[in-house]
């Protein structure tokens, strides 16, 4: 005996959405002190081919059992052949991710998230701003426009980190240069030796000569810590930017990734669905913090 | 309406017959002193399971979602890793829950089976699930100084989502109405015979006179909800708020509407670990507070303000068809600080008038 038809239809042998997948770890890079760049596959080779169909700016849930499970950016472009995570050591998920070797298992569930919308980018100029190691969820969308060069118009990185030494994918960020494919600006706040390149907040690269930054029919993409955030679209609107063609991927603490555990909800939206891409436009509206 | 009427002294043979047909049966009891609390029904407890008593303030929530819950058994041997969930497939009946915690679980269907995801621990839960409404109608015991399901319109009477409602006549009678298919096949049995005009008569003349009965009204929750919604309230009135709070997370554990939970896994074993959810509260600090420490939301009147904004927003009332308070009272009567429902509503009410003077001020 079961209850009736009142409620929204129970259907059988539905997903189970909080479930991982057993992943192995192939190989760990060292980037900067504290972040790694692990890369993995999934044990089953179905479950690699379908995660394979995540979009930039979309993330995964990581689990290190017995420690729990985390949200993670995915750097990689879709268009890439390895699937990787680039991790800062922070707490204690992350640690016990930078304590495995080759080999060990973890599990990892995903992808989720709303991702960038790279279809309605096409024609455009794209701009990408990042400080520390906000390249991590841009490098996605960094690759996969460079692997579809044609679509986009121009493409500008202006990217910041404190020390040289602290600059992330040191060697993405030469290829994608010397593939002339787009322009790449670095500065630091504090220069070591041998550093010649520019010293300064990542904001005050926009105006610099030479570097000539589109502002119409461009869409610009910020991923920083939060003050870098706020003094960046300080200075795009001051340079004209719309605030629907700002776009920027927010973290929340989140337990679920799906919806349901209510921890990434701020104001009506739930980054982990309907973000964690949104316009600066969007943002502004959800009415808290970020 | 598909209505029968049953013998006072033969409502409790209904426990019996869920029981009968496999079910496990979850009724009220009377605790120590004024407690009372959802148990399971055994052949020794049976006698004790008490029709009219204050509704218990842990809600029967948490047979569809429990307090906390097994997701899944993890085993790591020979560096292989074996993952395994558990569900919790028992049939299962509710004897005696209240309206406005129908309400409540037809809030949690809408969430945890809506939209893109679907909860397949909720789901596994709530398809064995059988529930009997019991209405409201003795002012004495069913009725707290805190409910407010008039102001939800939730109760006293749920008018659907349960499979049979039962409905205290008086005279040593009650009736009872089917809401599925599954509540009317019990009107086979020879406890239930039909009734008449009359019956239907003394109902809505109880309900009418119940209706009375209510302490708490809440006459501005709509009001309310266009405030909130429309960010219409001041800082200062959500400052006011969060002062009261003494971030206990109460109000949170006994709402019937509450639906965040936190995940943890703990060792069971060797080689052996198991992953857990558990109800998590946006009153606690840490919330939202991410790995390294940085909380985007550590003042309390910002988390009171998430609260309410959560409940009463029309965005989500559209998104879930029905308002996340379904007017149990429980928050105001375990809040320590008397923010509960309805005396948020009031302070929004009061603080009204200081709105139009900053709105007219420009």
């Amino acid at each position: 005996m079961n209850g009736g038809g009142h409620r929204p239809p129970l259907q059988e042998g539905t997903e189970n959405i909080y479930l991982p997948k057993v992943a192995v770890l192939e190989r760990v890079a060292e980037d900067i002190p504290e972040v790694k760049t692990f890369y993995w596959r999934f044990e089953d080779p179905a479950a690699q081919a379908e995660f394979k169909r995540f979009r930039p700016g979309q993330f995964a849930q990581v689990s290190l059992f017995g420690v729990g499970e985390f949200p993670a950016s995915l750097p990689p472009s879709p268009t890439e052949n390895e699937t990787f995570f680039t991790i800062r050591q922070v707490g204690s998920c992350t640690a016990a991710l930078h304590r495995l070797k080759p080999r060990d298992k973890f599990a990892v569930r995903g992808p989720y998230g709303n991702g960038f919308p790279m279809k309605d980018y096409e024609g455009m100029n794209l701009t990408f701003v990042a400080g520390g190691i906000g390249l991590i969820p841009l490098r996605s969308c960094i690759v996969y426009a460079l692997q579809n060069r044609k679509r986009y118009g121009r493409i500008q990185v202006f990217y910041g980190a404190k020390t040289p030494g602290e600059l992330m994918y040191q060697q993405d960020l030469r290829a994608w240069e010397k593939s002339g494919g787009l322009e790449c600006h670095l500065t630091v706040d504090r220069a070591g030796a041998g550093w010649t390149g520019s010293v300064g907040v990542v904001g005050s690269l926009f105006k610099k000569p030479g570097v000539n930054m589109p502002v119409d029919n461009t869409t610009a993409f910020v991923c920083g810590p939060p003050i870098m955030f706020r003094f960046v679209i300080k200075d795009l609107l001051a340079l004209g930017f719309q605030e629907r063609n700002i776009v920027s991927t927010l973290e929340r603490y989140m337990k679920c990734g799906v919806g349901k555990c209510g921890h990434c909800c701020i104001g009506v939206a739930y980054i982990c669905v309907d973000g964690p891409v949104f316009t600066y436009e969007q943002i502004k509206k959800l009415g808290e913090d970020i | 309406m598909r209505a029968r009427v049953i013998a006072s002294a033969d409502v409790l043979k209904i426990v019996d017959l869920l029981r009968a047909r496999g079910l496990e049966v979850v009724a009220p009891f009377c605790g120590r002193g004024r407690d009372t609390c959802f148990d399971t029904v055994t052949d020794a407890n049976r006698d004790q399971v008490r029709i009219h008593l204050p509704n218990p303030y842990y809600p029967p929530k948490r047979f569809v979602f429990p307090h906390i819950e097994r997701l899944m058994k993890v085993h790591g041997q020979n560096g292989g890793l074996t993952i395994e969930p558990a569900y919790d497939q028992t049939r299962r009946a509710i004897f005696g829950i209240r309206s406005c915690d129908v309400a409540g679980l037809w809030h949690l269907d809408r969430f945890y089976l809506g939209r893109d995801f679907r909860d397949v621990y909720y789901e596994k839960r709530r398809k064995n699930l059988f529930l009997v409404n019991l209405v409201c109608t003795d002012p004495a015991s069913d009725i707290s100084e805190d409910c407010f399901c008039l102001c939800a319109d939730t109760g006293p009477a749920a008018r659907e989502h349960f499979d049979l409602q039962l409905m205290d006549l008086g005279g040593g009678e009650f009736m009872a109405v089917a809401g599925t298919p599954a509540g009317e096949e019990l009107f086979a049995e020879p406890i239930f015979r039909r009734g008449t005009a009359a019956h239907l008569e003394r109902r809505r003349a109880i309900l009418d006179g119940v209706r009375k009965q209510f302490r708490t009204s809440t006459s501005w929750f709509s009001a309310t909800v266009r405030y909130v919604s429309q960010g219409g309230i001041l800082d200062k009135t959500w400052e006011e708020i969060g002062n009261r709070c003494l971030e206990c997370g109460g109000c949170t554990y006994v709402c019937p509407a509450c639906t965040c939970f936190t995940v943890s896994d703990r060792e069971v074993g060797p080689e052996e670990v198991e992953r857990v959810r558990m109800w998590d509260s946006c009153a606690l600090g840490g919330f939202t507070r991410m790995a390294g420490g940085h909380n985007p939301r550590r003042a309390v009147h910002d988390r009171r303000n998430r609260r309410f904004f959560r409940k009463l927003a029309q965005y989500f009332i559209q998104r879930e068809l029905a308002m996340a308070c379904v007017g149990c009272g429980r928050c105001a009567a375990v809040c320590h600080g008397d923010i509960g429902m309805p005396s948020v509503v009031e302070m929004i009410r009061r603080a009204a008038p200081e709105t139009a003077k900053n709105e007219t001020a420009t």
